[in-house]
């Protein structure tokens, strides 16, 4: 079959990956504007500790409110996606974010921030890229956990048994999405780019087995972008913490609680203005902005099950008193596609509609390794059941309309 | 063609000293893996444990990060790390040792002061 010539022209796939911050938390308030975007009606709700109805609110802020950092481990996420349900028959019902939150402060006032999301007008940059290409209704975190087994799926198709925050070390025959593009014949060129030295990255098992061959700075991103020597695959990663640096104070930008969203939303927007101000880049690239796991804020969309991906977390490391199998997505995050090759405006079916698809971080590696190696078996069986995402790049001509983002 | 604009984040919003979360956390110890890698004289020294905010996290990972890539760097001299630029971890290893009072990040400072 021809190639789109969306994929003819297709180059480089840049990931931007984001932290901690649910679906509905940020992109729920656009279903008023487009019905088929699967967000908030207004009227979910969970239950507080004694079965009191906690609605979802228009009134999230971007700093000091989700403070302590919301439950994000896998004891706290199964409470929030079961309702407290431990029985073997149980079903999701994304009815325990209240009571999990309520166990960290014990103040019922407080728990019911975990409700919150925010208006449009306040996300101008994520809001914008969502409607103006394409937006997925069902993408989901890999694992029901934290930051370092959700992210080991974007890079290697596979935590290795892992469901929490220890580092974990790769075993064969899965390799990471950087191990197979630049080992490949033809060789391919991928780098990680963080943020700064005083930021690094989160990828430390890459960086132990790595160092400088795969990793470059944000600043190397930008002069990448500019000189047109992007590698064919990126992965970008934010800013993880507020410190000084030579230009004076560096404020996070990843988006993790109790991080300023506002500077989230503007390395967003700078990550776009350094690709879009390439005009051949520009052409020639799809960049995906994804967050990670959805930091024990509330979602009402519950995680479907999905196909184990060969491992086994103990009792022990699940601290639920059950193994797990890997047989089941994490709560769902925001997920776009963007490239002067989408439509305006697409909505990616999700999780309960007709003709809905589902993505999860393995489905980074699955794309990746489709487009640019074809052929390739040494993969996670959840990495060879995730859906891919760059048939979404539909356009027969490209686009002329792309938004554009004025930093001040 | 559309153009949006993006405010710019309040001064306000930095706060190095905000206690450091669990992410943060886990960086730094899967970090110190890393930083045990490297040959002794590279390493950093610094007591993890006492790492309580952000801006001391930063500039252990700083320290660290730019440690693993210099010793790493095929074919280039190795460059020296850079010194402590703002924030003084409030313990190192030179703290742990029993009986010893001067604390090594108080003894760096000191050295950069008078380097300017």
């Amino acid at each position: 079959m021809a190639l789109s010539p969306g994929l003819q022209n297709l180059k480089h796939i840049v990931v931007l990956m984001m932290e901690n911050r649910s679906f509905d938390h940020m992109l729920g308030a656009l279903k008023a504007t487009d019905p088929l975007i699967d967000g908030l009606t207004g009227n979910e709700s969970n239950p507080d500790l004694n079965g009191a109805e906690v609605k979802v609110k228009p009134e999230a802020l971007f700093q000091s409110q989700l403070d302590p950092d919301p439950d994000h481990h896998f004891p706290g996420v199964d409470l929030q996606i079961f309702g407290g349900d431990t029985s073997d028959t149980r079903t999701a019902n994304m009815q325990g974010f209240v009571k999990s939150y309520f166990q960290q402060r014990r103040d019922a006032k407080h728990a019911a921030k975990i409700m919150y999301y925010f208006t449009p007008d306040k996300l101008p940059v994520l809001t914008t890229l969502a409607q103006e290409f394409a937006v997925f209704n069902g993408w989901f975190s890999s694992i029901p956990g934290p930051t370092i087994c959700n992210r080991a799926f974007a890079h290697y198709g596979t935590s290795f048994g892992k469901v929490g925050m220890d580092l974990f070390y790769v075993k064969e025959p899965f390799q990471s999405i950087y191990d197979r593009l630049v080992t490949a014949t033809p060789k391919r060129t991928s780098k990680l780019y963080y943020f700064d030295q005083a930021s690094s990255t989160m990828e430390i098992v890459n960086l132990l087995q790595h160092q400088s061959e795969l990793f470059g700075t944000y600043d190397q991103f930008i002069a990448d972008c500019n000189s047109g020597n992007l590698p064919q695959y990126s992965f970008v990663e934010p800013n993880y913490n507020d410190h000084d640096g030579d230009a004076g104070a560096i404020i996070a930008s990843d988006q993790h609680p109790d991080h300023h969203v506002q500077e989230g939303e503007r390395f967003i927007a700078s990550v776009y203005n350094a690709i879009r101000d390439n005009p051949d880049l520009w052409k020639s690239t799809a960049l995906l902005v994804v967050y990670d796991e959805h930091g024990g804020i509330y979602d009402h969309v519950p995680p479907p099950k999905c196909m184990p991906d060969g491992f086994v977390a103990s009792p022990n490391d699940t601290g639920t008193g059950k193994e797990f199998r890997f047989d089941r997505l994490g709560v769902r995050v925001p997920a776009i596609l963007i490239s002067l090759w989408v439509l305006n405006g697409t909505v990616v079916k999700g999780a309960g509609e007709a003709g809905g698809r589902i993505f999860e971080h393995a489905s980074i590696p699955a794309t990746v390794t489709d487009f640019f190696l074809g052929d390739y078996d040494q993969r996670s069986p959840r990495e060879k059941a995730a859906d891919t995402f760059l048939d979404l790049l539909t356009l027969p001509t490209m686009r002329d309309d792309a938004p554009e983002f004025q930093l001040d | 063609m559309v153009v949006i604009r993006v405010p710019k984040t309040p001064a306000n919003a930095m706060n190095p000293n905000r206690p450091i979360s669990k992410l943060l956390r886990n960086q730094i110890e899967h970090l110190q893996e890393a930083e045990f890698r490297l040959p002794a004289d590279k390493q950093t020294n610094i007591y993890i444990n006492a790492i309580k905010t952000e801006g001391e996290a930063a500039e252990y990972i700083r320290q660290v990060t730019e440690r693993i890539h210099s010793a790493a760097a095929p074919g280039k001299p190795k460059r020296k790390p850079a010194k402590t630029k703002t924030f003084k971890i409030a313990a190192s290893a030179a703290s742990k040792r029993k009986g010893k009072t001067k604390s090594k990040p108080k003894s760096r400072a000191k050295t950069k002061k008078k380097k300017r």
